[in-house]
């Protein structure tokens, strides 16, 4: 995501008519910078927490979303992004090990137990399987 | 308002909070709600009520009716079990609850005037279909249920060599029928929560690894449901693996066959464990359901 970094954009003028809150699935904002434009999903990461260069991809997000739909048995009607948080979707300590044990197949990684409790979100486990796939990678 | 009635359902019907007494040192008393029992729209607005903002807002961050629904009753018979408990009036939206240090939710005694409390130690478990609270005095208490019929995604063996100790890794995988193992496995499962739920430390703070829980006059099955007196007389324990000085010895362990659909465990001190249990519908009835067939004692109890 390094195109992001670029500092001269303000993001500021923006956010404010984004919901943050809900999620970006319906936008159809569009960023620009020096004239080249953005698709719009690319903002989905961009939640609450602003650390862009570290945000996850929003296809390992959607991955994540699967998964945890599976697991769960999310009734479709009910949305799932990356703020979606574990307890409020019904995942109880059992559902959230087999959803790391999930991940964990799907994205051939090994997640520490101590990793593993840190994550509340969709977000939070999609941050984490990258930062493990990347470590992986340059192994 | 306990009735030991072994024979015949009975039924307390009122329209506000019936009292109740507390449990003595060796009693657990343990408290569940059937969701799909509890339809009315007015009923359950009354039971929002109760709920202060804070508690309102978590109920309605759940994804989905149902989940709300469970939430939302989860506190209703938390609030409303442990006010019944109070020798005065107490009204169940003026209970305050915290934190312990490890953040295992108890009562905060000081924001009531008037009341000196013993020590009421609760914990809450549920699932989709069934919400539970267990009630203790003098010691705490967890408790944990699971659906009897709550099927694994993973294999057995590898969740099990992830999170159990070597000993009940041993035990499971000596079971040939997969059908057996996979409730043996939700049994040990429930247990093991249970425990951690008493310690208060939750799932992170007392790894499942540490420590190994296991019934004394055991068979090599595991715990069994049987027709035979020897699985109820047989003790469920739990042994530290990491630290001796952990007094392992102290905590006691039930494990029942809840409403026909669902395994309950429930760990603490007292001993011996003398549970009584209750169907219950908040601000509705009670249903003394000890000795009958909503309660079936599969190891640990008197």
């Amino acid at each position: 995501m390094a195109s992001f970094t670029a500092s001269s954009i303000s993001f500021t003028p923006l956010s404010s008519s984004l919901n943050l809150n809900k999620g970006l699935a319906k936008s159809s904002v569009s960023l620009s910078i020096n004239g080249i434009s953005f698709p719009s999903h690319g903002l989905k990461s961009v939640s609450r927490r602003f650390s862009v260069s570290c945000a996850a991809k929003p296809e390992t997000v959607d991955k994540v979303c699967e998964i945890v739909r599976k697991q769960l048995a999310i009734q479709p009607d009910v949305a799932v992004s990356g703020d979606s948080k574990f307890a409020a979707l019904g995942a109880d300590s059992l559902d959230t090990v087999e959803i790391v044990m999930g991940l964990e197949e799907e994205f051939g990684i090994s997640v520490e137990e101590e990793s593993a409790q840190t994550i509340a979100t969709v977000q939070d486990a999609a941050d984490l399987i990258e930062n493990l796939v990347e470590k992986k990678g340059s192994a | 308002m306990r009735m030991q009635c072994l024979d015949t359902k009975f039924f307390t019907s009122s329209t506000s909070l019936a009292p109740i007494q507390l449990p003595s040192r060796m009693e657990t008393h343990l408290w569940y709600v059937i969701p799909n029992e509890v339809k009315s729209e007015q009923l359950l607005n009354k039971y929002l009520e109760f709920l202060p903002k804070s508690e309102k807002e978590r109920v309605f961050s759940m994804r989905g009716d149902e989940l709300q629904k469970g939430a939302l009753l989860a506190r209703a018979l938390v609030r409303t079990t442990i006010a019944r408990y109070q020798t005065n009036q107490v009204s169940p939206r003026s209970l305050k609850f915290r934190k312990n240090i490890h953040g295992k939710p108890e009562v905060d005694w000081q924001q009531i005037e008037d009341w000196h409390p013993q020590q009421l130690h609760f914990n809450i478990s549920h699932t989709e279909s069934l919400v539970a609270c267990g009630v203790t005095t003098h010691n705490p208490i967890g408790i944990d249920i699971e659906e009897k019929e709550r099927k694994i995604k993973h294999s057995i063996s590898s969740f099990a060599k992830r999170y159990f100790s070597q000993q009940e890794v041993q035990l499971l995988s000596s079971i040939s029928d997969p059908e057996i193992q996979r409730q043996e496995f939700i049994k040990l499962w429930t247990l093991k929560e249970a425990y951690v739920k008493a310690l208060g430390r939750g799932f992170s703070g007392s790894p499942f690894k540490t420590f190994t829980i296991r019934s004394v006059a055991a068979s090599k099955e595991g715990i069994h449901l049987s027709e035979s007196s020897s699985s109820e007389n047989s003790d469920i324990v739990v042994e530290s693996l990491e630290d001796s000085a952990n007094h392992t010895g102290d905590w006691r362990f039930a494990l029942l066959e809840l409403a026909g659909s669902h395994y309950a465990a429930i760990c603490s001190k007292n001993h011996p464990m003398k549970m009584s249990v209750w169907r219950t519908i908040p601000l509705v009835e009670d249903e003394y359901v000890s000795g009958t067939d909503s309660v079936i004692a599969v190891g640990g109890l008197m």
